[in-house]
């Protein structure tokens, strides 16, 4: 299978064509559109030679001819990718644009600024925020949305400010041809602030697109902050999703990723502990069938003492679906105490699906406690086997299994509304699994 | 007529034979009682009957309430009134108590074309229920069985046992793993549930169990084979000489 992208055709391709985004914008904006181009010119699309990507084939990206989606279009489906359920204010963007008539923006004093909007002045933490984390030179996919991005949504939570309602970023695809999309985000949140902010990502189903979207938040000391991504992109999608996370002191994250859709998924999530005595739990859930693949790559980067982090990643995989999890933790020297818990947990539901699990632990310092473990396998024979004792049919009885794996995932999100939500998409989502399991 | 009527059953596992020809009938009403030493396929008889895949039946015939059982799943057997009270109680964590009682209770009615119980009448049979085996209402938030301690665990399977009304109840190895005070409960909860309608078949490899629940027969499994029946005086004797003064195959009741 691997006489993978020999052929460098899709380099070029993959850029825009003329001079609107590297010779538009701000200096410093054009100067980075530059370096990034270079570098995508220099390194192209990861490999699988490349130990991080081992287990994600991203050859159908050079593969498929993508037209470049309209900027902004006309109108937008009702369909527009906004969550049902969820009160308070949605930002849509449609092909990582801000899309207004659909928005619901939110109330001072939170702030919504856009970098094709912002004047010279306002530009500077457009100039500070972009790129400070994800930098082109990490993967080429990093240096693809930072040459391509049409627009930087940047969302900016005030320190001291608690926001009551989830902040839904509904980042939506629009084509109807194959089409590629960048959504570039930024999110800033003060000190002892408190937010929960959904990404929900959707898209048209039988069609090659691609979303690769970069998101770098950075949270300030004392801070409260949860991140809830709900991946539902179309059927035949390639959904790269690179998301870094920066936690000054004493901070307390959360994350969900809850993967259903896409045909070919990759989402990189990147904590730094930067500051001692924060907590970063991370989550995970992936619901995959037909012949769906979805990696989940984590790095926490301990950089500072007396650090939790906490990982827990889950997949239900059907039909011939495929998994990855790979948790890298960085523990850096003098990031003493640190409790670094790892774990993966995949129900296979048929015999042909498959998931790779593996740590990545780099220790560079002498007090600290890192544990990792993970489990793969069918659901458990004694447990069916009670629950059909009791009267429940052999379905029935699946499902209860399947949707108890989801639930301790589910149980962790803070805000009830949208725990209620994530559970109505997951057992939706659990029926499909259902009618593919073998 | 029989509420078990079990024939020259044979069964085994991974093609060793375990069960050799055993003949059992219970009528309702009757308490019995199959006792053996380790490895003469007490537990197997147990799992057979309740639908166990791993276990090969190759030959005989078993039917409940005339019914044949054996072609039956686990899940038709359980709503056709067979219970099996597992000597390891599964844990499955992330399910409750009150949801997998509440999903086998519906089952089960449902089966009989009986509308299901709203969270009302549920509730309300539960405590009842409860009641009889001394249980703490919080059991039913709890998780099926995770992290309960072994008198836990088999309270809960006789609670199951109350709720679900079997027509044949059997009990394997209920006592093991239980203190004297958890096995009075248990055993008063299983007593509170014999009656005209029902049977009940005890698995045992201790005489302890039969002074709190009193059998109406003992029957002595050794080899895959039921070779000698008695009376409840059948398991002190065992209890005082062993299983090692039986050696030829005995008529059988």
């Amino acid at each position: 299978m691997t006489q993978v992208m020999t052929n460098t055709s899709y380099l070029q391709r993959l850029l825009p064509t003329g001079s609107d985004s590297s010779t538009s914008g701000p200096l410093w904006l054009q100067a980075r559109r530059e370096e990034a181009r270079r570098q995508w010119l220099r390194v192209g699309l990861p490999k699988n030679s490349d130990e991080q990507w081992r287990f994600t084939d991203l050859s159908p990206l050079a593969e498929t001819d993508f037209s470049t989606p309209a900027a902004a279009p006309a109108a937008v489906p009702s369909s527009d990718g906004r969550l049902p359920g969820l009160e308070g204010a949605a930002l849509v963007l449609v092909n990582g644009n801000l899309y207004r008539p659909a928005s619901r923006l939110p109330p001072a004093p939170v702030k919504i600024a856009l970098l094709s909007q912002a004047a010279a002045a306002d530009s500077k933490i457009f100039a500070d925020l972009l790129g400070a984390q994800a930098h082109p030179s990490h993967h080429g996919l990093i240096a693809l949305n930072t040459a391509n991005f049409s627009d930087v949504v940047l969302v900016e939570v005030p320190a001291g400010v608690t926001v009551a309602a989830p902040l839904n970023l509904a980042v939506h695809a629009l084509g109807n041809q194959p089409f590629t999309t960048y959504p570039r985000i930024l999110l800033k949140v003060g000190a002892n602030a408190a937010v929960t902010v959904v990404f929900s990502f959707t898209g048209p189903d039988h069609l090659a697109y691609l979303t690769n979207s970069v998101v770098e938040a950075t949270v300030g000391a004392g801070s409260r902050v949860e991140l809830v991504k709900i991946q539902r992109e179309g059927t035949a999608a390639l959904h790269i999703g690179s998301d870094y996370i920066h936690l000054d002191r004493d901070v307390t994250f959360q994350s969900l990723s809850l993967n259903q859709g896409g045909l070919l998924v990759r989402n990189n999530v990147t904590v730094t502990l930067a500051g001692p005595g924060s907590q970063a739990t991370l989550n995970g859930l992936s619901m995959t069938a037909g012949r769906q693949h979805v990696d989940n790559h984590t790095m926490l980067d301990h950089a500072r003492e007396q650090c939790a982090s906490h990982e827990l990643y889950k997949s239900l995989l059907a039909g011939r679906s495929s998994g990855t999890f790979t948790g890298k933790i960085l523990v850096r020297p003098g990031a003493q105490k640190t409790d670094a818990k790892q774990t993966s947990k995949a129900v296979l539901l048929s015999s042909q699906a498959t998931m790779n699990s593996q740590p990545q632990l780099e220790i560079y310092a002498d007090d600290v406690k890192c544990t990792h473990g993970s489990t793969n396998g069918p659901l458990d024979d004694e447990q069916l086997f009670y629950l059909r004792a009791r009267g429940l049919a052999c379905n029935q009885a699946r499902a209860m299994l399947t949707s108890a794996f989801a639930s301790d995932v589910l149980a962790r999100v803070w805000q009830p509304a949208l725990r209620t939500m994530l559970e109505d998409l997951v057992v939706t989502e659990l029926h499909r699994l259902e009618r593919e399991e073998f | 007529m029989p509420i078990l009527e079990i024939k020259d059953l044979q069964a085994g596992i991974a093609g060793r034979q375990i069960l050799r020809g055993v003949n059992l009938t219970i009528v309702p009403g009757e308490v019995h009682a199959i006792m053996g030493p380790n490895g003469s396929g007490k537990s197997t008889l147990a799992q057979v009957l309740a639908g166990r895949d791993t276990y090969v039946v190759t030959g005989g015939s078993v039917r409940l309430d005339g019914q044949d059982l054996l072609e039956l799943s686990p899940e038709e057997r359980a709503c056709a009134g067979l219970f099996l009270a597992f000597q390891y109680p599964v844990e499955i964590p992330g399910v409750s108590t009150s949801y997998f009682l509440k999903a086998a209770l519906n089952a089960v009615r449902k089966y009989h074309g009986q509308p299901e119980l709203d969270a009302m009448d549920f509730l309300k049979l539960m405590k009842q229920k409860m009641k009889l085996l001394d249980m703490d209402p919080s059991f039913l938030s709890r998780a099926v069985n995770e992290g309960f301690s072994g008198g836990e665990k088999k309270r809960n399977e006789i609670l199951q046992m109350a709720v679900l009304d079997p027509k044949l109840a059997i009990l394997d190895e209920t006592d093991s793993g239980l203190d004297i005070d958890a096995l009075r409960i248990v055993a008063g909860g299983v007593n509170s549930l014999r009656g005209p309608d029902r049977g009940i078949l005890l698995v045992t490899h201790y005489q302890r169990l039969l002074n709190y629940i009193v059998p109406d027969y003992v029957h002595v499994l050794r080899d895959g084979q039921i070779i000698k029946s008695g009376d409840k005086n059948l398991a002190l004797e065992l209890e005082a000489r062993g299983y090692g003064w039986l050696e030829e195959p005995a008529a059988v009741h």
